[in-house]
Parts: structure tokens; sequence; C-alpha cells
């Protein structure tokens, strides 16, 4: 009997091992949880980068390196992206053939909106981005669609993200349709699935990856990535959207890349914006 | 240390280390090990390290065989593509094997359709793979 009760007991620890496992991952509709997933990001970098404060990482790899922060800092004195916001503030007040403009398309005439984006639709069963919308303005109104990576729409962008900045992500998964949470759900696995011929995922880049050289780059943490989009990045030399980094990396890592506002991004931006949910937005910012 | 619970969870937690080796683990330690055409032996019978591909390019170099070769590629990139994992370089070789037909280079057209659908083949791998252990990666 004795026997028995101590196998029964092993079997026990051996099978709750297994049952905390699945109750703490969340890989599926039934049991993802993405407040539990952000904690358990929060936590990641808080044990990998212990003296970087959660609030730092919107500053993205300069929150974690301080080398690259000083020139960082120096750069932000007369930011690159400086004449793209006033331009874009110029582009957002141009009224559209038909006497409208972009602010009758937003909340609060597009003021101080950026950290509302990207939320889940319900009507249309998707999610939406503030590029997508932009677009959507113009054509509504009769205007033709801006290209999406660079540009004037990354220029409207800009100016938007600049009109709300500090202001605190609060992205939301409605748990009344469950469409919003396989959205997520798939944003989430791509994120951690590899990819392409070089056989990476955007987690080996930026989480595990996060401050560690990949030749001459620092790839910046998975924490507060999409808060400072869109980016000047030198590399590139002028502004560009954060579909326009996604499709960048996908190309890197040797997959046939997808283009900006597929819907594989728009739902990794949902993962990606809700993974900063506390943090500020404080785009555009500048990247190497 | 209880020598009750010790078996059982050695029982409970067997499966997990106990897997044997594979014969796609055989082939690609062998493979990576020892290059192409290396012979090896996998539970008692011997195998060559020569991907799938490499034996379709070993054929003989004539346009019939490029071009059932390619469309064999294209077949299999076309289901990658639809998975969404298809890979960067793979229509620029489907692009550069048809080319090859067109110049009679027959030789070089399977070599670079061959590589096509290696590519292919391996992005299908590649998405079954992280169907399967996307999760690992995710911090708890």
């Amino acid at each position: 009997m004795k026997i028995i009760r101590k196998l029964a007991l092993g079997f026990a620890v051996a099978a709750a091992t297994h049952i905390t496992y699945a109750a703490d991952t969340g890989f599926d509709m039934q049991t993802v949880d993405p407040e539990a997933d952000r904690i358990a990001l929060q936590n990641y970098y808080k044990s990998r980068f212990p003296d970087t404060e959660l609030a730092d990482y919107v500053n993205g790899i300069y929150s974690v390196d301080a080398d690259s922060r000083e020139q960082w800092v120096e750069l932000e004195e007369f930011p690159p992206y400086e004449f793209d916001v006033e331009k874009g503030e110029e582009l957002f007040n141009i009224a559209f053939a038909n006497g409208k403009g972009y602010a009758d398309c937003f909340e609060n005439g597009g003021i101080g909106i950026r950290h509302k984006y990207p939320y889940w639709n319900k009507e249309e069963g998707t999610v939406k981005t503030l590029e997508q919308e932009i677009n959507e303005c113009r054509v509504k109104n009769g205007e033709e669609a801006l290209k999406w990576s660079k540009g004037p729409i990354a220029q409207i962008s800009a100016y938007m993200a600049w009109t709300s900045r500090d202001k605190v992500f609060d992205i939301q998964i409605p748990e009344d349709d469950p469409r919003a949470k396989a959205a997520y759900l798939e944003g989430k696995k791509f994120f951690y699935s590899k990819r392409g011929q070089l056989n990476l995922s955007c987690a080996n880049c930026h989480l595990q990856g996060s401050n560690i050289r990949i030749r001459a780059d620092l790839p910046g943490p998975q924490l507060g990535h999409v808060t400072h989009f869109p980016v000047f990045r030198s590399k590139w030399g002028e502004l560009g959207t954060l579909h326009r980094r996604y499709s960048g990396c996908h190309r890197d890592s040797r997959s046939d890349p997808l283009k900006p506002q597929a819907e594989e991004f728009r739902n990794l931006e949902y993962f990606q914006s809700y993974m900063s949910n506390g943090l500020v937005a404080n785009g555009p910012g500048a990247r190497k | 240390m209880n020598k009750g619970l010790i078996i059982a969870a050695v029982l409970a937690l067997a499966p997990t280390f106990a897997a044997a080796e594979s014969f796609q683990n055989a082939f690609e330690m062998n493979r990576a090990m020892y290059g192409k055409g290396h012979v090896f032996t996998w539970q008692g019978k011997q195998y060559t390290t020569q991907h799938e591909e490499e034996a379709e390019a070993a054929v003989k170099a004539t346009k019939a065989n490029a071009e059932a070769l390619l469309d064999k590629a294209k077949a299999k990139n076309a289901e990658v593509a639809e998975l969404g994992y298809e890979w960067k370089l793979t229509r620029g070789l489907l692009k550069e094997a048809q080319t090859a037909i067109d110049e009679g280079d027959y030789q070089k057209a399977l070599n670079l359709a061959a590589q096509a659908k290696y590519h292919a083949r391996m992005g299908i791998q590649q998405y079954h793979y992280a169907q399967a252990n996307w999760h690992l990666a995710v911090p708890q």
C-alpha cells in the first residue's frame, strides 16, 4: 500500500509539471492569455537587463546599450525626423478635393490617437492599423491611396504619433469577439516561428538576440518595439513605417517577404503592441 | 530521495528522453559531418547522404529531364508559398533554371531546379517544425 501511495505521488508530481506547463504557456485559443504573456515578457527583460527601467524600453536598443545610447542622445538634439513631422503636419492639413480632410476620418480630429492603434474592428473582423486607416480615409474621400512603406504616409503617421507622445498604450482584445484573440494568437505565433533560409524567427533577434551583435547591428528588445514608429533609420536615410521594417526583417531572414499591411503583419503588430501596453507612445523615433 | 518517487517520475518522464534516433537525425548528422555521397548505417541498413533532389538531378542532361524537374520544383514551391513559408531566392532559381533550358544548358538547369526544389521542401519542413515547436521560445 505504501509503495502504491508513493508511486501515485510520484506520478502526480510528474504530471503536475505538464499541467503547470499547459496552464502557463497559452498556445491555443483555450489557453492563450495576453496579459500573462505581457507580464512574462516584462519579467524576462527585468531578469535579462536588471538595470533598465521598464518605461525606458520605449527607446529600443538605447535602453540596454549604453554606448549606442550616448550617440543617440546626441542625435536627438537635432532629430533627423523633425522635417518629416513638419511635412506630415502640412500634408495632414491639406484638404482633399471634396473639401474634407484626415481630421474628418479620425476620432478627436486625428490628434493624440496613435497609442490606440492597432485595434480590433468587430464589424470588419480584422485588425486595423493607423496607416491602413490613413489610406482608407483618402480612398473614402476620392483620393488615391498612398504607398505603404515610406514618404507621405510615413510623414502623416509621424505627425499623428508626434501629437500622441507620452500617451499610454492600452491595446484592447475584446472578450466578446473570439476572432480578436485569434488574431492576437496568430501574431504571437508569427513572432515566435522560424522562417526563411536563415531559419530565424522575430524572437531570435528581438528576444533572445536583444543587444547581441549580429555583424554590426544590435537588435532592439521586443518590449517597447512598436512605440517609436514610424522611425527615421540611418540605414534608410529616411522615414519608414513599422510594416516597412517588418518586410525588411522578413527579407533579411531570406523569406519571401509579405507586403506591408498584409493580415499577418497586422496581427503581428496587434500582438507586439499589446506587449507594449503600459508604455508610452514616443514616435517618431531615430534608429541606426 | 525516496526510491518509489524516483521510479515513478522516471517512468512518467521517460518518453521525453528515450526517443530513438530518427532516420532524419542520422541522415542530417552524417550529411553535416561527411557531406554528400557518404555511406552510413541506420538500424542495420546502409544509406547514402544524398538529398532526394541530388538524386533527381543525377539523370541524363536532356531537355525533357530538365523540364520535368523544373515542373516538380515549381509545384513544390507553390506548395510552400501556400503555407506562407516560401524562401526569398527560390523564384530566382526557378527563373534561372528556365533560362538555362532556353539556352540549352540542361545540366545547369537540372542543378538549379534541384536547388529550388530543395529550398521549397525545406520550407515545408520548416513550416511543420514551426507549427509543432514555436511555443518553445515563448518566455514563461
